[in-house]
């Protein structure tokens, strides 16, 4: 008996016990590792996955809880081992650093490219308040999703 | 002898995977077979353990391997070895490592950990430096003078771990004279934790005889020398790789959980993961050291330092670890900025039953730029000059001595105050302020240094025309290894950079470094790099010559061609000439080498240093205009000015990178990243939810301005980048939020209580009677007296 799950497109089948935290879930069992564990109590977000297209911390999700629902992580973002707009604005504004925030920092800002397109740089930075980066300083994250928004 | 520029924006390799998740950081590996292990650690900040049992614990399902102290006899430590992997008879801190068990899952590893009896028996501690430094005060170490010592000259006794000077000139003459004014300044800060996205981590294999530990660490061969001498076996039978790292900061400049994975993959048999949980790095996270600080200096009325005096005192918590080289640190964070007639200053590593301290961005620098700043500032109000006139007046400028008597070369503070000045006279007036809130700015300035020694490089000349460079450098994230090294050595062959393969760290495929930190990378490894991709030039350059039929010092290294100079299109093509080379006489390589060359301190100047005088000096000017909130005591930074000292910006963009984050880093300590132990020397901040890094609503976008052309032994001129941007931002802030509020701040981190508790007077007085009020009264052995107390 296991827990079915879709991710990516995919329908997964889970032996974890029904408790376990969704991140482990992806990383262990299905060898997802994009989504990291940093703090594993919903401040960081660098294991933000969406869940039925909303922005999810999966350190806080129970696997049981997220049977039924459409999982997406970073690796499902773009097709075909490419990059989506946002990511693509993000490589091309030179704001990586460490890299470890950036798969639940790319999950957040793909969601608010795709459903606030008039968000200006303030709104950018609070909706950044769940996602933190302990490298960069924020600047070049704010500019390329202003760069992405601008050309979309 | 390169014809192609290095400097350019060059793009990032690794940017792709780590936007897309398939970076495999350590964290990330996960290997057939593999267990899972957890380390045991104590609850209590100073006891004896009685007895430790792990019998039961042996017992229990999936349990692979246990070890203890009995698997690791040796100590470790900078210049003294008083560092054992495990606690042996004694604990001195809460969260020492006890044992450490491996298991098929980390549930059962975690459930063994529990089975295990221990029994420890409390002893006295003490948690603070005051308490340490106190008369009567328990020893941390009773048995210090047993301790290997492996570096001669530093004074050590009691709690006290190291003690480094610097005595140059007569400072008693200097505050007796009759024309100046003492000023005296008191200060304290507390610890920092890094916070890097990734832990601590480590997967380990024991294999023919030889330990293969995969880690998140910026030093390779560090984990490979300590983890031997720990163990016991020859450093010969350890080899490190390293991933991606996820973070460092400094936090991985030093050993951590390597031994542990090490011991329990040869006790297994098995390959072992042990990673630490945000909860053991937020307790155990080798901290930026709290610190306290006098300083007190003698200066005319027309504004000239004729003598100052400081004492340092920097916790290293239960074990001296890198504390014990920052002691060296102050000569030049608190020595390297103005011009000094006579100096005296005394730094020194205190034990206490605390987590040990370690290495973070600018160690030591920070807090005694803040300490130096606002003495400063003190000094300007007393004698009524403007501190920007006072500061311009005293910077050191070409052939000025520096604490330890070195000269330095080049006037470079002065015109980056000039630079600074006209960065700030470019600035939109700000608007009318009406909110009520107290505005104060500051310009401050600051002095660092690259952390030179050797780095070794090999770069192949691949018959392809692309080039192999293999060092044991680390990417941290900082860019160094994707940028910086490959268009160096792209340069120096005529490639693109993307054509320049960089293998990631290995020590059993690169010769010895010191590691990724200290602003040394782009120096370090560069310079190697550098000769080594010279070498390969010289030896394709010879072959070219013969089969273009023109002498080498005629020829060009460009585009991926070997061409006459001033014919382009002439000559052939890089990947042709390798080939041929390989052919004739093998497959081409180079091989470089660097270190420091040592820059002499006065004679007689230093006792108890690691480097007496610094190779290559790195300054930086900042400035900060703050809001204060007197309601609440929140502080909101409204901006921020750099000019950096880079010698030379190879990667422009990358570097400001570094410099917007690294100003980042430095808010969060000068205003609410802050550490406390609880009474029962634990660290109260054990998750993100009680210490607060910076977010995004927090920052600003920093103004920069790269000041290149100061001289520098630095591969093409360039200096460090990277560590420096942290350097003096605690001291801009609390500059600025002094002049905003008219009252001196003493302590970081400026959080709003501590504001508050500023704007209303009632605050405790900032009191340190364990730093004594003659100089000479805090040293445990005298300056320039031999031998260990």
């Amino acid at each position: 008996m296991g827990l079915s799950l879709t991710v990516n497109g995919d329908h997964l089948t889970s032996t974890a016990d029904p408790i376990t935290p969704l991140v482990d879930v992806l990383r262990e069992e299905f060898y997802l590792t994009g989504a990291k564990p940093v703090c594993r109590e919903g401040f960081c977000g660098a294991c933000m996955v969406l869940v039925n297209g909303n922005p999810t911390p999966s350190c806080l999700v129970p696997v049981a809880l997220a049977q039924g629902h459409d999982i997406c992580t970073v690796e499902g973002l773009a097709a075909n081992g490419g990059l989506n707009p946002m990511q693509a604005a993000l490589e091309a504004c030179d704001a990586v650093q460490c890299g470890m925030c950036f798969p639940g920092m790319v999950v957040s800002l793909t969601h608010l490219l795709a459903t606030r397109p008039e968000a200006t740089r303030d709104d950018i930075r609070a909706a950044l308040t769940g996602n933190i980066c302990r490298c960069t300083g924020y600047e070049r994250i704010i500019e390329a999703a202003l760069l992405a928004l601008a050309t979309k | 002898m390169s014809d192609t520029s290095a400097t350019m924006n060059f793009r990032r390799r690794d940017a792709a995977d780590k936007l897309s998740g398939r970076t495999r950081y350590t964290i990330d590996r996960y290997l057939p077979g593999m267990l899972h292990a957890a380390v045991l650690r104590a609850s209590v900040p100073s006891g004896r353990i009685a007895s430790l049992d792990t019998s039961r614990a042996a017992r229990m399902p999936g349990v692979r391997a246990i070890v203890t102290a009995a698997d690791a006899p040796g100590m470790i430590g900078i210049g003294i070895a008083d560092h054992p992997l495990f606690a042996r008879d004694v604990i001195r801190y809460d969260g020492e490592p006890i044992a450490a068990i491996a298991a098929d899952t980390l549930m059962q590893a975690h459930a063994a950990l529990a089975a295990i009896d221990v029994d420890i028996e409390p002893l006295p501690m003490v948690l603070t430096m005051a308490d340490a430094l106190s008369p009567d005060a328990p020893l941390v170490h009773p048995d210090w003078r047993n301790y290997e010592v492996l570096l001669e000259g530093g004074a050590r006794g009691g709690n006290v771990a190291w003690e480094a000077t610097v005595v140059r000139g007569d400072v008693d003459a200097a505050f007796a004279r009759p024309d100046v004014e003492i000023i005296d300044s008191s200060f304290r800060v507390g610890r920092q934790n890094h916070v890097a996205f990734e832990p601590r981590a480590v997967v380990a294999i024991y294999e023919d005889g030889r330990f293969h530990i995969e880690t998140s660490t910026q030093v390779p061969w560090t984990i490979r020398n300590a983890t031997a001498r720990l163990l016991g076996v020859p450093a010969s039978q350890v080899r490190v790789t390293v991933p991606p790292v996820g973070g460092g900061f400094g936090l991985k400049f030093d050993l951590a959980i390597e031994p542990f994975a090490a011991l329990l993959a040869r006790a297994s048999g098995r390959p072992v993961r042990l990673v630490n949980s945000r909860e053991e790095e937020m307790l155990t996270c080798l901290f930026r050291e709290n610190a306290e600080i006098g300083i007190r200096s003698a200066v005319t009325r027309d504004g000239e330092i004729v003598g100052r005096e400081a004492v340092v005192l920097m916790d290293c918590g239960a074990y001296g670890g890198e504390q014990i080289f920052l002691t060296t640190m102050t000569a030049h964070t608190l020595g390297g900025n103005y011009s000094l007639g006579a100096v005296r200053l005394v730094s020194r590593a205190v034990y206490t039953n605390t987590a040990p301290n370690g290495a973070f961005r600018a160690c030591n620098g920070v807090y005694n730029t803040f300490a130096l700043e606002r003495h400063t500032d003190e000094i300007a109000a007393r004698i009524g000059m403007d501190p920007l006139a006072f500061r311009r007046r005293n910077v050191l400028g070409d052939s000025d001595l520096g604490a330890t008597g070195q000269a330095f070369e080049g006037d470079v503070l002065g015109p980056m105050l000039d630079r600074m000045d006209t960065m700030r006279d470019a600035a939109a007036t700000p608007p009318e302020r009406a909110d009520g809130r107290l505005y104060g700015r500051a310009t401050v300035v600051g002095a660092w240094f690259v952390f030179v020694g050797p780095s070794a490089a090999t770069v192949n000349m691949n018959a392809d025309g692309t080039a192999t460079l293999v060092t044991s450098g680390v990417e941290i994230g900082s860019g160094s290894m994707m940028q910086a090294l490959p268009q160096i050595v792209a340069g120096a062959l005529g490639l693109n950079p993307d054509d320049v393969i960089v293998r990631a760290a290995d020590t059993d495929a690169a010769g010895y470094d010191v590691g990724v930190g200290g602003g040394r990378t782009t120096v370090s490894l560069g310079s190697a790099s550098l000769s080594a991709a010279q070498e390969v030039r010289t030896k394709l350059l010879k072959v070219a010559s013969e089969m273009i039929e023109a002498a080498p010092e005629d020829l060009v290294m460009r585009s991926g061609r070997i061409e006459i100079a001033g014919a382009p299109g002439s000559g052939r093509a890089i990947s042709e000439v390798a080939t041929r080379a390989q052919a004739r006489f093998g497959p081409v390589s180079g091989t470089g080498a660097f270190t420091g060359s040592g820059v002499p301190a006065m004679p007689g100047c230093v006792a108890g240093h690691f480097i007496d005088a610094i190779d290559i000096p790195v300054f930086a000017v900042h400035d900060c205009e703050v809001a204060v909130d007197e309601e609440t005591g929140h502080v909101e930074v409204l901006n921020y000015r750099v000019v950096q000292d880079v010698g030379r910006a190879l990667n422009p963009r990358a570097v400001h990178g570094q410099i917007q984050g690294g100003v980042v880093q430095g808010l969060g300590y000068a205003l609410h990243e802050e550490v406390t132990i609880g009474s029962n020397g634990r660290v109260c901040q054990n998750g993100f939810e009680t210490y607060r890094v910076p977010l995004a609503l927090d920052v600003v976008p920093v103004e920069i301005n790269l000041y290149e052309g100061a001289p520098s032994i630095g591969p093409l001129g360039t200096k460090g980048a990277g560590e420096v941007p942290i350097l003096n931002v605690a001291a801009a802030v609390a500059c600025a939020v002094a002049n905003a509020i008219g009252k001196p701040t003493r302590e970081l981190p400026l959080t709003p209580p501590r504001v508050l508790e500023l704007l209303l007077d009632q605050g405790p007085t900032l009191s340190l009677p364990h730093i004594a009020d003659a100089w000479t009264d805090n040293l445990v052995r005298p300056h320039g007296a031999s031998g260990s107390n």
